[in-house]
């Protein structure tokens, strides 16, 4: 009998001990998405007093910049609007960690999702075409007559906008101004060049200081090639989406261009992105053609100091339609459908990103940010002169090229089409194959890839 | 007494496991069946749908998903033997009489057991970078005169994966045949011994057939854990040069968080891993007899 009862009691304990564990995960959980609009974080809603604040949740991924810029943000309406009562609360994530959680909670049915979220406007066709419905059209609430207009048409699809545009990649060449005087060359001979031209100036420097003259990532070489397909205002896919790969003569020149610089030998091909900072900061390199953000990694190498130089990027001579300037990546913010405080979302995005130059001034200052709101750019925050590049105003620089940058369309398969690239310009380089081969390969997968 | 606890404690036990079974019924049936149902869904203007077998006709099309599937035949082909062998090397080693400091040897060897995959992985993509260890040392000893770029090579790519991984699991292998061979009854080698057997012959006829369903165990273990490779792979080639060493996990990563999102192409590509994992143990346990 004794026995019986300590049985049924440990029984007990332990079917007990399982609902315990269970309360416990949904409650953490309802706190997680007290703002996501789960039943449960209604309900946890509901019971508060009306005195209290609303939380927008905000996920970003770099703690020094974006993540930094969002906090900045808060601030800034804090002081301005004091009877908005809302907090905000900014998440720091990893890049990969805010892509898959969000894809995660948006296939789930949008439980655990913020209110606010940072992405990519490489993968905005991507989470638009997947999620329709699932974040909210911003076209009437934001004067995008404002805003640099290749911007607002990577977050447009279908004539609606769905973002509120953020930093660019505005590309540039930077160079060592030591190395290539060495090599007989100046300032003036890197302004608005071709790419035939840089490869014949490469091909000096590489001799006379035994450095090479630019570095790429072996393993993906893309960010040279978009940037050169961009600046000819041509991309993987048509303006109506239809992959643009086999006749596309920006392709088929970037592709000439780069096989010419490794024959020449004055490509240096980095196996990862540290290699590729470390060669720059050691000196192994001489040039990179990368957006705004990478100057940082550039700024590691103290000693370099006044040595760098900043220019437009040089321009396909193949293509008529290119010029000197391009963009590689950058990101905007969206605001989530299914958010329980998406009103007080968008008004927060209106109060501080739209009309607030003092704001991106701030933001230039402290965390190096470029916005993509054009009013900012005449402020006297971009007549800086920066030591690291000779005394050079950079930011000037910046604000030159992004208004001529040619919209694209990026589709919603960027990342397909870099992998099909990438394993082309592999077959390309081991020599399994030719320019117009490799090309038709990278159409071939990408067909596959796509199911076209 | 028995028999009147009987029918009560049989109720109990029901209770006991109810908490392990609840769990493996949320957290391993359930997906299981879902990811099931969903190989045969297709992703429709944000919704799925009932496609058929739409998932499996794309995938005989799908060039880069055969390639992986090759790349991952080719690893299992050629590490799994290698990696058994040497186990089963180290293993008879470290249980010789006249072995000294065993215990230093036993956890040198299972040492690289103990190491996350992605940190094993990062120092493996370092040694053979450019400015690694291993072209330093080639270079000191004139046998290379440049630092060789091994992972943009698709074969040395592939080689480096199967060595890293040789490194990682062989000792792993190794702890399970050194407790099998202390298993062993010693009278079997001493009675092998009087008939007259060279070690040689002892250790093909007396400890191997005694070693098989070990044998059978480990490889069983081996396939699987090579068709399920993934953390290398990303880690240390992200697939490349030219998707040569990419393998199907990784693969069923692209489809589902890098490339635009197909959960369901990626859940037909798991299950017929899955069923080629089937296929290969009903192999297995074929060629080592039904005995076992």
């Amino acid at each position: 009998m004794k026995r019986k009862s300590i049985a049924i009691i440990m029984a007990a304990v332990l079917v007990m001990s399982l609902f315990v564990g269970c309360g416990k995960a949904k409650t953490e959980n309802s706190k997680e998405n007290s703002a996501a609009g789960t039943e449960a974080g209604k309900t946890a809603e509901e019971g508060k007093t009306s005195g209290e604040a609303k939380t927008i949740t905000v996920w970003a991924w770099d703690d020094k910049f974006n993540v930094a810029v969002m906090k900045e943000a808060a601030e800034v309406y804090a002081e301005s609007n004091p009877d908005a009562n809302v907090k905000i609360d900014v998440v720091s994530l990893s890049k990969e960690d805010v892509y898959v959680k969000l894809q995660t909670a948006l296939a789930g049915g949008g439980s655990g999702i913020p209110d606010i979220v940072l992405l990519e406007d490489y993968v905005s066709g991507k989470y638009l075409n997947t999620f329709p419905g699932d974040f909210v059209d911003l076209t009437d609430k934001f004067d995008y007559s404002q805003f640099l207009p290749f911007k607002v048409n990577a977050v447009t699809q279908n004539g609606k906008v769905y973002a509120v545009p953020f930093d660019t990649g505005a590309t540039a060449l930077y160079y060592r101004i030591d190395l290539i005087e060495k090599a007989g060359y100046t300032e003036e001979d890197m302004q608005n060049l071709t790419w035939d031209e840089f490869i014949e100036i490469g091909k000096d420097v590489t001799e006379k200081t035994g450095v090479q003259m630019i570095v790429e990532i072996a393993n993906n070489k893309t960010t040279l090639i978009r940037s050169m397909m961009q600046s000819c205002g041509l991309w993987y896919y048509d303006m109506d989406g239809n992959i643009n790969i086999k006749n596309n003569e920006a392709l088929k020149a970037a592709f000439e261009t780069i096989l010419k610089m490794k024959q020449a030998g004055i490509l240096f091909e980095a196996e990862s992105t540290e290699g590729r900072a470390g060669a720059l900061n050691s000196g192994t390199v001489a040039s990179v053609v990368n957006a705004p953000w990478f100057i940082s990694s550039l700024r590691q190498a103290e000693d370099q100091k006044g040595q760098w130089r900043a220019a437009r990027i040089p321009r396909l001579s193949q293509v008529s339609s290119s010029i000197n300037a391009s963009n590689v990546g950058g990101s905007s913010w969206y605001v989530l459908e299914k958010s329980k405080v998406k009103d007080d979302a968008i008004a927060f995005m209106q109060g501080v990103w739209q009309g607030n130059t003092d704001f991106y001034d701030t933001i230039l200052l402290n965390q190096g940010a470029m916005g993509s709101y054009i009013p900012g750019y005449a402020t006297d925050a971009y007549k800086a002169e920066d030591e690291f590049f000779g005394g050079q105003k950079l930011n000037g620089l910046f604000t030159e090229v992004l208004p001529e940058v040619i919209p694209v369309n990026y589709g919603g398969y960027v990342a397909e089409a870099n992998d099909a690239i990438t394993t082309a310009l592999s077959n390309l380089f081991e020599g399994k194959t030719d320019v117009n081969g490799a090309l038709e390969q990278a159409e071939e997968q990408l067909a596959n890839q796509l199911g076209r | 007494m028995k028999r009147k606890a009987g029918p009560n404690y049989n109720w109990y036990g029901w209770i006991f496991i109810s908490t392990a079974f609840l769990l493996y019924l949320i957290f391993t049936i359930y997906p299981a069946g879902a990811s099931l149902m969903l190989a045969f869904q297709g992703m429709d203007g944000g919704k799925y749908v009932f496609t058929g077998l739409n998932n499996f006709k794309r995938m005989l099309g799908d060039t880069i998903f055969l390639q992986s599937l090759k790349n991952t035949f080719f690893y299992l082909i050629i590490q799994v033997p290698v990696m058994l062998v040497m186990a089963l090397s180290i293993a008879t080693l470290l249980n010789s009489k006249v072995l000294k400091w065993k215990g230093f040897f036993r956890t040198s060897i299972f040492l690289p057991c103990v190491t996350s995959l992605v940190a094993y992985s990062i120092l493996f993509k370092m040694m053979f970078s450019m400015d690694g260890i291993v072209n330093q040392i080639l270079i000191h000893f004139g046998i290379l005169d440049a630092p060789y770029q091994y992972l943009q090579n698709s074969g040395w790519a592939r080689a480096v994966i199967i060595i890293a991984m040789l490194w990682r699991w062989t000792g792993y292998n190794v702890i399970f045949y050194l407790s099998a061979l202390q298993n062993i009854p010693k009278e079997t080698f001493e009675a092998a011994k009087v008939d007259g057997a060279n070690a040689f012959y002892v250790f093909f006829k007396v400890t191997i057939p005694q070693l098989k369903p070990i044998i059978l165990l480990t490889t069983i273990m081996s396939t699987n854990g090579t068709l399920q490779l993934f953390d290398e792979t990303m880690n240390i080639t992200q697939g490349g040069p030219a998707n040569s060493t990419m393998t199907v996990s990784h693969y069923i990563y692209n489809q589902s968080f890098v490339y635009a999102p197909n959960f369901g192409y990626a859940s037909a590509i798991s299950y017929v891993v899955v069923f080629i994992m089937i296929i290969l143990a009903i192999i297995q346990f074929g060629v080592a007899g039904k005995d076992n």
